[in-house]
């Protein structure tokens, strides 16, 4: 019993990142209309900001937060600037393979100025756990949840309450209309793509005390992202925590119950994919 | 606020569409832009908005070219355009849509519009909580001429309102460009259905190949031997 406690708490905590992470990626997708696989490398920028301001500066991570928000808003905004907008109009596979490309540029770019190592991001209160209830766990994916919280929902607020929020629902539901309305739709695009990268790049910086920084760490988030994206259905936002939970929760019981579980844990995103694709082709034939 | 609109080009890709377009619109007229299907007439309203670079040519508003600006800053100065398919938030309810169309007014201009929207579409007041995507054709297309009437432009484009409807509906919708035409706006009209905008326009192009080979005054046009022959039927 109190196994299957501690396995739902720990599914439900890694949630709030995948969340936040997967929010990111269905505003690109849903908004700005493009299929981003470099979006765990916003990511992985925001886990090395938090690492390099953590050495040098002694900066806590929590203050590294909006550091590396504004860095993976950057970052974002010169990509869709410089390499998105050219190719919106373009085919599908055309977008992919520049968004796989800018990835791997991505990539590689950090392994030639950073190396291959991991790095951990290691405040005192690394190792700190909460006691509630008899359950015991840890304090940095505890705050990382709340915060995932906190953020989502000043997200949500954004979006349904503001009028420049409202402006980037409508670009999602129609391409055309919005400019003839007198919404400049590029600026909404490159807020929408800033926005994207700045959730992914929060995110990197609470995985860069929880995990590690690395060049290579967004690689399983981008794919994580897209397993919850598809099931929550493509450029839905409102099914990403729902499906964020199920991913997660589904991967703490894999860890929990599966023998070696360890290992598999990482495969349960692509189950999730087929999953979700196999029901919807079997529902909507 | 008077539209002209000199020896335009333009065409997607390297297909070619418009070969010297050119006409005016003058403030509190209705100008019906006539012709076949694929003729053109959609194409030159998308360069008069913005959403389509022209090849060459000029676009005018009150004198002032209009290359270089964006759809949105067109709008900004008073150009209207109710584009082809309506082009509808469908997953947003009506009053959401129209809001939409004001979405950087001021907010009791924001109110101000509405009520005028309202007044000229009571369908749509009975209807403003209603997902735009569950409206019947008729509604659909009064949301659209709608919400580009929010921003107050003071010219109206607007792309086959009748394609669609029953011709109840079509006379109904055309009957409420003329509404809106004696509120001092000027409105280009876009139409395949050649008789019924002769009717309400008062003046009218026709438009074959990507430029205008007739026009004048619409009753005249509806006297004309080659335009019964051609569009009405006669
Ligand atoms: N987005 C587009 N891409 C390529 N060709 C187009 C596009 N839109 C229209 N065309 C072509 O341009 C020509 C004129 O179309 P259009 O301006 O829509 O005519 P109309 O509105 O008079 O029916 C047609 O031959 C059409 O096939
Ligand atoms: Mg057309």
């Amino acid at each position: 019993m109190e196994i299957l406690l501690q396995t739902l708490i720990n599914g439900l905590l890694a949630a709030g990142v995948y969340a936040l992470v997967a929010s990111g990626l269905a505003l690109a997708v849903g908004v700005v209309g493009i299929v981003n696989f470099a979006h765990g490398e916003f990511l992985m920028i925001g886990a090395f900001v938090s690492y390099f301001l953590f050495t040098a500066q002694g900066l806590d991570p929590l203050i590294s937060l909006g550091a590396a928000a504004l860095a993976a808003f950057a970052v974002g905004a010169i990509s869709y600037y410089g390499l998105i907008r050219p190719v919106l109009a373009a085919p599908e596979l055309n977008q992919m393979l520049l968004t796989f490309g800018l990835s791997i540029a991505l990539q590689n770019l950090a392994l030639l100025l950073f190396g291959a190592d991991t790095r951990v991001v290691s405040p005192p209160y690394q190792g700190s756990t909460v006691s509630l209830l008899g359950l015991s766990f840890g304090l940095v994916p505890f705050a990382s949840f709340v915060l995932s919280v906190a953020l989502l929902s000043g997200l949500y607020w954004f979006l349904g309450r503001t009028r420049l929020g409202f402006a980037v629902r409508a670009v999602a539901q129609n391409r055309l209309a919005p400019g003839l309305l007198g919404i400049e739709t590029q600026r909404v695009y490159l807020l929408a793509f800033g926005l994207s990268a700045a959730l992914a790049g929060v995110a990197g910086v609470m995985l860069s005390v929880m995990l590690y920084a690395s060049p290579t760490i967004g690689f399983a988030y981008t794919l994580k992202a897209f397993a919850i994206i598809v099931m929550a259905g493509l450029g839905n936002l409102r099914g990403v925590i729902p499906a964020a939970v199920v991913l997660a929760m589904a991967e703490a019981f894999v860890s929990t119950y599966v023998p070696g579980g360890g290992g598999w844990v990482e495969a349960v995103f692509f189950l999730v994919i087929f999953v979700s694709l196999t029901y919807r082709s079997w529902r909507f034939r | 606020m008077k539209l002209t609109v000199s020896d335009l080009t333009a065409g997607y890709a390297k297909a070619q569409v418009l070969f010297g377009m050119s006409l005016e619109l003058g403030q509190g007229e209705l100008v019906a832009v006539l012709g076949a299907n694929g003729a053109g007439k959609t194409t030159t309203l998308r360069a008069i908005s913005g959403l389509i670079r022209p090849w060459g040519g000029e676009i005018r508003l009150d004198g002032q070219s209009l290359a270089g600006l964006s759809a949105a800053r067109r709008a900004a100065l008073g150009l209207g355009h109710v584009p082809e398919g309506r082009q509808l938030f469908p997953l947003m309810s009506v009053e959401e849509n129209l809001l939409l169309g004001a979405a950087f007014l001021a907010w009791e201009r924001r109110q101000e519009s509405l009520e005028f929207t309202y007044a000229l579409f009571p369908r749509l007041s009975e209807r403003r909580g209603q997902l735009a995507g569950t409206l019947s054709g008729g509604e659909q297309q009064m949301l659209a001429i709608g919400r580009a009437l929010m921003g107050r432009p003071r010219i109206l484009m607007v792309d086959e309102p009748s394609l669609g409807l029953s011709p109840k509906l079509a006379e109904e919708v055309l009957a409420t460009l003329a509404r809106i035409k004696a509120e001092g706006m000027g409105v280009l009209l876009v139409e395949q259905n050649v008789a019924l905008s002769l009717e309400v326009a008062d003046r009218a192009y026709v438009v074959e190949h990507g430029k205008v080979v007739l026009a004048g005054p619409a009753q005249e046009l509806a006297q004309d031997e080659r335009v019964q022959k051609a569009y009405l039927a006669l």
